[in-house]
């Protein structure tokens, strides 16, 4: 891959990585729908499902700029779906210091990537990000709505300003063991076949 | 009557019911202008011939807007009204923006999408992965409901023998059958000059109507009644 620039070939590749991504987080917020309690396990279930794809996704483009669109795509599906623009800065800042971790070695070096993939799973907090920022508003609006206080108790134990911190520090240490398997997945499965 | 929208005035549709989603209703006339922009792409949907997704999405948002209305008060307490009121209010929060995305995924073509991205003029990466995103999703899912059936043949399913490997068994044919299809997705792509410096032509040609734009004004409003009334509170 001489050319540094990315090709037509290279958007199509990133698309495709984006959908099966975001088929990863649809299939786990099914989940949450059990229980809500459940929501809070995104941070370690996604980025471990969804490091299978991104691995390959790392050997595939190897070109600066790749996970920068990607995070920009999942912010226009992200907002498309409801959740909201809050968590759209987030998801692009993240996307371009995945990036530029990546990059610094030259999306080869095993530890850049795996800070890399740690740092872009930042992503799956901006899923929380209209309760967390807006919580104080968000109670009111659900009081004034008409929902009894004990319900909004329940929803609100779990959720202040502190967790966000925890929830992003699970990500990355998510995201760095969800590399480690995710790199063993692409060893196992897709060197052998030829196509990492 | 077939009313075929622009594929501009969806994506304004789009933007629309995302922003007023996130905004919470208080009073009657938001929830008024909440439900319109609900029955309004239910409507299209059942215009365009898709009625049994038209009606199973009715009935869902009908139900959940039902329960909540019925049953929500201060009195409303213990385990399984909390339960309740949560999913059937995530189901009226999110269920609008759901029902008009998917309606514009489905009606919206490919070349009209592309089309209309460069005339908006959207950088080329974005508009190329994006209507990648868009035409991928139904492609995953016929390719997991055949990876689906094979791996019953070998009788590994959900909810027997291990999960890492249930989930292994899955993924990893879904990216293999994913990247195959990529690359000639690509090389078919390419073939027909996608990604060159040339200002690309299109056969698809688009034109605001008369209802397109009286759908942008009905939404416009409506995006102005929800702010005025969250800044005037």
């Amino acid at each position: 891959m001489n050319n540094k620039k990315l090709q037509a070939k290279d958007f199509i590749t990133i698309g495709i990585f984006t959908a099966l991504l975001f088929v990863i987080e649809f299939a786990c917020g099914m989940l949450g729908f059990i229980h809500p309690y459940i929501v809070a396990s995104y941070v370690i279930l996604i980025p471990l499902l969804g490091a299978v794809p991104m691995m390959l996704f790392y050997t595939k483009i190897e070109k600066f700029g790749m996970i920068t669109i990607m995070s920009v795509l999942i912010a226009i599906i992200m907002f498309v779906t409801g959740m909201g623009y809050l968590g759209a800065p987030l998801i692009i800042i993240s996307g371009l210091v995945a990036d530029i971790i990546a990059g610094m070695g030259r999306y080869k070096k095993s530890k850049n990537i795996m800070f890399s993939y740690g740092v872009f799973c930042f992503w799956i907090c901006a899923n929380y990000f209209p309760v967390v920022v807006t919580a104080d508003s968000y109670r009111k609006n659900l009081l004034d709505g008409g929902y009894s206080k004990q319900y909004c108790d329940n929803l609100f134990r779990a959720i202040n300003s502190k967790t966000i911190s925890v929830l992003l520090a699970l990500c990355f240490v998510f995201g760095c063991i969800g590399a480690f398997v995710g790199r063993a997945a692409v060893k196992k499965h897709f060197e052998k076949a030829g196509i990492a | 009557m077939t009313v075929r929208l622009d594929p501009r005035t969806k994506l304004y549709m789009i933007f629309v019911v995302s922003a007023v989603v996130m905004m919470s209703a208080t009073n009657s006339l938001l929830w008024a202008l909440r439900i319109v922009v609900t029955i309004l792409p239910i409507a299209f949907l059942i215009m365009e011939k898709y009625y049994a997704s038209a009606l199973r999405f009715l009935i869902l948002y009908v139900t959940a807007l039902g329960i909540t209305f019925t049953c929500l008060s201060e009195k409303s307490t213990g385990f399984f009204m909390a339960f309740l009121l949560g999913y059937c209010s995530i189901i009226v929060q999110f269920l609008p923006a759901m029902i008009t995305a998917w309606y514009v995924l489905r009606t919206t073509k490919i070349d009209e999408f592309i089309c209309v991205m460069q005339k908006m003029h959207m950088p080329d990466g974005i508009t190329i992965s994006l209507a990648v995103v868009m035409r991928f999703f139904p492609t995953i899912k016929e390719e997991y409901t055949s990876i689906r059936d094979a791996m019953k043949m070998r009788e590994i399913m959900l909810g027997t023998g291990n999960v890492i490997k249930m989930v292994e068994y899955r993924i990893i044919p879904l990216m293999f059958s994913c990247v195959n299809i990529g690359d000639e997705l690509s090389a078919a792509a390419i073939t027909r000059g996608l990604g060159e410096k040339v200002k690309r032509t299109s056969v698809v040609e688009l034109k605001m109507k008369v209802y397109d734009y009286l759908l942008v004004i009905l939404f416009s409003v409506v995006l102005i009644v929800y702010v005025v009334f969250r800044n005037v509170k």
